[in-house]
């Protein structure tokens, strides 16, 4: 193919670059996390310690850290589980085809690329107008699931569009009912992907900010404290709430991935999930 | 949709089926966002005082917002902010993109590269912005290294707090959403054409411009929509890394509402702003 | 036909308003296999999905056995069906593969493994219990699929492109296993392909499909014997389309006759100018391609090697076709 040309060399050094872009500030802030006591925000490190670690637990010096990543944990999961209870049978549906299937898919993808800010207004204009009032777990789980939601129908329409449908009709022929087909040979298949839109499911809720800011209510979810936190916190406490939540992060990315993984092996390195050409 | 099976225990319920599956997700996208989006627009036209809206239609709202010189000279600077941004995501995207999809030849190394790209959009945003602060602030990574080897004498000011710094950051976090679109149009390409354009004799930059650029337009026009929505949008890095140095939409939004205590002024500023 | 298996009266489907299957009447004996033939497009599948259940049929019937199954779910038909790349469920074994059906059923699982054992065993794949389909090859993949398909017990096999997926070789031996599985069963087989070669070798019927119609149907020999218009002589290849004074015939590519320009002719036989066009060897045969001067048509005759070489024909030469008359077989009008 095209290779070694001075584009190429070219090329792989401009990845590194971006690579170490991506990632170089993160794992700054993971040493800069480990400060010691009367160190700054930035280097050198004075004597390392888990100072700041330590401080973050307690309420009085940096807010209410443990509340609201209570309070974000719950939402994610809740936005998980509930994402991928709503994404999976639209994804279904959109594949069948429906009258009005157009309209539905295109709001979708309006909740995806409305600003956020917007979305956020609006449900904290019907929550105040309407007298419900705002609260993380009412109109901001609402405000989750339009940022989780679009991913989670897309990638399901990705993977209905590549799953031959003669696995069902092999199941249907077999006698097998409408939910033993879904439970036993659909949903086995798609697994993998099941996954993953639970790992976006819980991933962008925890991490949400821009759309909660407005719908959240009185409690501050993680994102929100650590917003709050930005305009009088100035010393590493900071790094290390970051750390913690990256690593949180990361944990649950390790484990999606090693979920899918297994999933994946179990299906035959997704092999299934590729349409052979068809025939009338 | 004929690829979808059709078992043939038809009737009513057959029909009925994807109605229901569908329901959740129109219910869902129906009472948070279509209910707000609207109730934005006609708030918009409410008259108000400092304590409440008044349901009674007004166009001053508009008026006084089109007259006023500060939300002409904040749009002009979103939409800046807006073009910069897209040309460098697009042109970094595109790079990381074809690298990975064209220079990556084992499978396994592809799908790592390409996670590693991803990956980043699963955790928290704020955090990454603030990740910034020990590279670019005074006393920060960046400066103190530019006097060490002698290139200035003086910390550079316009790092941290800065259009730059928004800037980076809005690179920083947005890259990805060029990246993914286009690895996923070039991905679809033929390699046997890329075959054909070698054994026409192309270069590989001409292979690059003339062959792939064309066949991944739709992938920049993705990527595209997603960066413009998101700066356009954004009120949190402005807010960060422009230190009240830089203005925006999105911000001048936020400040509307914890100025005014009531919610009138802001809504129809965003009706102007999300064209 | 005094046994039938299947009997389809006047079958249609319509897909919006495209017809894909036309009212379309085929009966197949008891215990036969008949292959429906048919260029991509011509309802062929399509038709086997409605007898499967896995199509609505628009209107029509469909009979198994004597019994008027259209509106039945495909569980309850007495037919099973095997996929075209087979459709094994990726996340089951071999055996549970087999054993789906009697799971759906809530058939206990030492009964159950101890039937797809004894089917795995029919089809030689008791070795390969528990085995993941992307485990095995394409022909093991093929006898697994099989042997899934016969747990029911079904009156009869339908089997959509089954051989498309295996390479020339395995295709072939494959080939052979299906008929003996299909003789040995004693149940009818219903197979769709495009291949001619593979209709012809294990057809006891040949029911050839064009634009939503059946063209002809026949044994294998009637079939390619006496093809009753244009497009199934065309179809099933070997033939060429001349004109007598009958009208239009065939007439199969190794009954015509080939001579230099100026030979004599005998008596009773037709003939017609040409020039050589290509001229394919194919092993066995040599096939020679000629221009007709009188018309833009193009004729094939297939010459036993020997005969080829003895006296080889150049590119361009002047050469006359030849046949008899009793070689001919007069065909309907184009497209009937």
């Amino acid at each position: 193919m095209i290779r070694h040309s001075p584009l190429s060399r070219a090329l792989q050094i401009l990845m590194g670059l971006f690579l170490l872009f991506l990632y170089g500030p993160t794992i700054t802030i993971l040493i800069l996390s480990f400060q010691g006591p009367q160190g700054g925000l930035t280097f050198p490190l004075k004597d390392a310690s888990l100072h700041w670690f330590a401080s973050l637990f307690e309420v009085q010096r940096v807010g209410d850290f443990g509340g609201s990543l209570k309070r974000s944990l719950i939402l994610a999961v809740l936005v998980m589980f509930v994402n991928v209870l709503i994404a999976v049978p639209a994804g279904m549906a959109l594949r069948k085809g429906f009258r009005g299937a157009r309209t539905l898919f295109w709001l979708t993808i309006a909740s995806l690329i409305v600003p956020s800010i917007l979305v956020s207004l609006g449900i904290g204009l019907l929550f105040s107008q309407t007298g419900l009032g705002t609260s993380w777990y009412t109109s901001a789980f609402g405000a989750h699931l339009t940022w989780t939601l679009p991913f989670g129908v897309l990638i399901m329409i990705g993977v209905f569009a590549r799953l031959n449908p003669a696995y069902e009709e092999a199941a249907v022929d077999a006698g097998a009912t409408r939910w033993q087909t879904f439970r036993h040979v659909t949903f086995p298949i798609i697994l993998p992907n099941v996954v993953g839109v639970m790992l976006f499911g819980f991933s962008l809720s925890y991490d949400e900010m821009p759309r909660t800011v407005l719908a959240g209510g009185a409690y501050n979810t993680l994102p929100l404290e650590i917003y709050a936190m930005t305009n009088n916190v100035t010393t590493p406490v900071l790094y290390a709430l970051g750390s913690l939540t990256t690593l949180v992060s990361f944990a649950v990315i390790a484990t999606a991935l090693v979920l899918m993984s297994i999933a994946r092996r179990r299906t035959g390195g997704g092999a299934a999930l590729s349409k052979p050409s068809e025939e009338t | 949709m004929r690829a979808a099976p059709s078992p043939s225990l038809h009737g009513r319920f057959d029909r009925l089926l994807p109605y229901l599956q569908i329901a959740p997700l129109a219910l869902v996208l129906f009472v948070f966002l279509l209910i707000p989006l609207a109730l934005i627009v006609v708030v918009s036209f409410w008259d108000y005082d400092s304590f409440r809206v008044i349901p009674a239609f007004v166009t001053f709202n508009y008026t006084e917002m089109l007259g006023s010189p500060t939300i002409w000279r904040t749009m002009w600077s979103t939409v800046q902010f807006t073009l910069i941004t897209l040309a460098i995501t697009g042109a970094l995207g595109f790079a990381v993109a074809y690298y990975i999809a064209f220079y990556v030849r084992s499978p396994v190394m592809k799908t790592i590269f390409f996670m590693a790209c991803t990956i980043p959009f699963l955790t928290s945003n704020i955090i990454r912005m603030i990740s910034w602060v020990p590279f670019l602030g005074r006393n920060g990574l960046i400066n103190s290294m530019l006097m060490d080897i002698g290139l200035t004498a003086e910390p550079l000011d316009f790092l941290l707090y800065s259009r730059f710094a928004v800037v980076l950051v809005y690179v920083y976090l947005f890259t990805l959403f060029m990246v993914t679109p286009l690895f996923n149009a070039m991905s679809r390409i033929d390699r046997s054409i890329i075959e054909a354009a070698v054994d026409a004799g192309a270069s590989p930059l001409q292979i690059m411009f003339r062959v792939v650029l064309p066949l991944t337009k739709t992938g920049f026009a993705i990527g595209s929509v997603f960066v413009i929505t998101l700066v356009m949008g954004d009120f949190v890095t402005v807010r960060l890394m422009g230190g009240g140095q830089s203005a925006s939409t999105g911000l001048l939004i936020t400040n509307q509402i914890s100025c005014c205590n009531i919610l009138p002024p802001a809504p129809m500023r965003s009706c102007s702003s999300s064209w | 036909m005094p046994n039938k298996d299947v009997e389809l009266v006047s079958l249609t489907k319509r897909f919006g308003a495209s017809t894909a299957v036309n009212a379309i009447d085929l009966q197949i004996a008891e215990a036969s296999y008949c292959c429906l033939l048919g260029p991509s497009g011509c309802g062929k599948s399509t038709t086997l999905r409605m007898i499967a259940g896995h199509e609505d049929a628009s209107s029509g019937d469909i009979l198994v056995q004597g019994r008027q199954v259209t509106h039945q779910p495909p569980s309850q038909r007495g037919t099973a069906m095997m996929f075209q790349s087979y459709a094994l469920f990726p996340h089951l074994d071999a055996r549970d593969n087999v054993a789906f059906s009697l799971r759906m059923r809530g058939i206990g699982k030492a009964e159950r493994n101890r039937k797809a054992q004894e089917l795995l065993e029919l089809v030689e794949m008791q070795d390969y219990l528990s085995r993941r389909p992307h485990e095995l090859s394409g022909g093991q993949q093929q006898r697994v699929a099989l042997a899934r398909a016969l747990v029911n017990e079904p009156s009869v096999l339908l089997l959509d492109e089954p051989l498309s997926a295996l390479d020339p070789f395995l295709r072939i031996r494959m080939r052979e296993e299906l008929k003996r599985f299909q003789r040995d069963l004693g149940i009818t087989f219903i197979h769709v392909t495009h291949s001619q070669d593979e209709a012809l070798a294990l057809g006891d019927q040949v029911v050839v499909m064009q634009s939503g119609e059946i063209r002809q149907s026949g044994t294998a020999r009637e079939v390619f014997e006496t093809p009753a218009n244009e497009f199934v002589a065309r179809f099933i290849g070997g033939h060429n389309i001349l004109v007598s004074d009958r009208g239009p015939v065939s007439v199969r590519a190794d009954h015509l006759r080939l001579a230099p320009g100026a030979a004599p002719v005998p008596a009773e036989a037709r003939a017609l100018t040409g020039t050589v066009g290509a001229v394919e060897y194919q092993g066995s045969r040599v096939r020679v391609t000629v221009a007709e001067d009188a018309a833009d048509r193009r004729h094939v005759a297939e010459l036993e090697d020997r005969a080829f070489f003895a006296a080889p024909y150049a590119l361009g030469a002047q050469v006359q076709l030849s046949w008899m008359p009793a070689d001919e077989h007069p065909l309907a009008a184009a497209g009937g």
